[in-house]
């Protein structure tokens, strides 16, 4: 269960979260807003790479607010994909497991759902950006984070491969059975790849039933 | 076809203050001074001097600059990073004879006497430390730039992996900055082999010891050995054209990879 209490985060003195309470359990949480709502910051500031200037964030009961991003174990997907250009698909894939005996039927089972296999030994650049967000998504799931964090992480994909990608990632994203907080401004995304729903406005989150839901409060937001 | 203001003015003042000192200096090479500079064991000593000692300022300068790009990446609210950003800039703006004083004042007799008579001044080591103050600011400035190039996705993903900020630093950061780690290097050698006043001041010119080319050069040109100054200053700007073309062939090696 991941647990967020009363989350401030203000940057020069503007205030954009302005007290974020938010519970995930086993399941993926589409996280709702219009862009510059602070779902990015959110998100880093629960996965500990921004600190937060008040409230705390709770993972599996223990608090976890001033640990530093290496010791949360989060798996954190951005809205690129950031490969580290210098390693092959294999290496940033095991990167997470830092040496460690692989479980190598694990790693198999989400290189083989993410359609993987033939690409291990290319270089990031040699990837189409479909690849590479499938990339980043098991190199986060590999080291078997106890939640994942995504932000947007399909923005940069033209449309067609993003809607190809939304049963993809719901399907991997289930395997782990961890909370997942994933961040997207897309209806449709919200609706295929989501479980439960949240919508951040004016720097505060509320929790809503639909994704449809959350899009008509965007939009009535909007126009008021 | 009519030149624009800025080809009528910049054109002709380039030719007359940049390309024409170059083409004055090399008209005035001739084979007597040529054959007395190959000849002279000194300028062959000042040669290996140079390189020598702007190889390890560059070096010494890079591996600084490292720890400065690890501030610039991690640490730009510390008082330490904003004196060291500070101290960077201030070799640029500032007299390399003051330079070369504080050198004396800080490494010489007084502090460092147990070393020897003159502590650590006149030798080698001192034009090794004179070249790397001079130097250090512009291999620091390339790490920091490159830095800031950086996508900083990438440290963020590493931390999340586990990456302690050093670990993300060494493992993702510096990988990926490999063409400001060469342009650093070359840069600080670069502005090595040109220094005289810091060198002069710290390290002496003292012949096969602690002089370099620019101090040979004005050497020659106090004795009044004009043709040895000059083919000299030809050579340094041969080393020059080799330095630059290192750096022109880094950034084409990886514009082409």
């Amino acid at each position: 269960m991941l647990e967020i209490k009363n989350l401030v985060k203000a940057f020069n003195g503007r205030p954009v979260l302005k007290g974020v309470s938010l519970q995930v359990g086993p399941e993926i949480k589409v996280v709702v807003g219009l862009n510059g709502s602070g779902k990015s910051t959110l998100l880093k500031v629960v996965a500990g790479i921004l600190p937060a200037d008040g409230g705390q964030v709770f993972l599996d009961g223990k608090e976890i607010t001033s640990l530093p991003p290496e010791e949360r174990g989060m798996g954190y997907v951005p809205q690129r994909p950031a490969l580290f250009p210098h390693l092959s698909v294999r290496q940033n894939l095991l990167y997470g497991l830092r040496g460690k005996r692989e479980d190598a039927a694990w790693v198999r089972q989400v290189v083989d759902l993410m359609g993987l296999g033939e690409y291990l030994d290319r270089r990031p650049a040699q990837l189409s950006g479909g690849y590479q967000s499938r990339v980043a998504l098991a190199r986060a799931l590999i080291p078997r984070p106890r939640a994942m964090l995504l932000d947007e992480p399909l923005s940069s994909l033209d449309v067609a491969i993003r809607q190809k990608l939304w049963e993809e990632f719901h399907r991997v994203l289930r395997l782990l059975e961890v909370p997942v907080l994933y961040v997207t401004h897309d209806r449709e995304e919200a609706e295929r790849v989501g479980e439960s729903f949240a919508l951040l406005v004016g720097g505060v989150v509320q929790e809503v039933d639909s994704a449809r839901q959350a899009f008509a409060a965007l939009q009535s937001g909007v126009s008021a | 076809m009519r030149r624009n203001l800025v080809e009528a003015v910049f054109v002709p003042l380039f030719l007359l203050l940049v390309v024409f000192p170059v083409v004055a200096l090399l008209f005035h090479l001739n084979p007597e001074g040529i054959r007395r500079t190959l000849a002279d064991s000194f300028f062959w000593m000042s040669v290996k001097n140079t390189i020598l000692a702007a190889l390890a300022a560059a070096a010494l300068s890079l591996f600084l600059a490292v720890g400065f790009g690890y501030y610039h990446l991690f640490k730009q609210h510390s008082y330490f990073y904003r004196l060291a950003n500070l101290m960077n800039d201030l070799p640029i703006a500032l007299p390399h004879t003051v330079a070369g004083l504080a050198l004396l004042l800080a490494f010489g007799r007084k502090t460092m006497g147990f070393l020897g008579s003159t502590g650590l001044a006149f030798t080698l080591t001192a034009v090794v430390l004179a070249m790397f103050f001079v130097s250090y600011p512009l291999a620091a400035r390339a790490l920091a730039a490159a830095v800031d190039r950086m996508e900083k996705e990438l440290i963020e993903v590493a931390r999340t992996l586990g990456d302690t900020p050093v670990e993300a630093y060494f493992k993702v950061a510096l990988p990926t900055m490999g063409e400001a780690l060469f342009a650093g290097f070359i840069l600080a050698f670069s502005r090595s082999i040109s220094e005289f006043a810091a060198v002069i001041m710290f390290g002496g010119n003292l012949p096969a010891r602690t002089q370099v080319l620019a101090s040979y050069v004005f050497t020659k040109v106090e004795e009044g050995e004009l043709g040895m100054a000059v083919t000299a200053s030809a050579f340094c700007i041969l080393l020059s054209l080799v330095v630059v073309s290192l750096l022109w062939l880094g950034k084409v090696g990886k514009q082409r990879a």
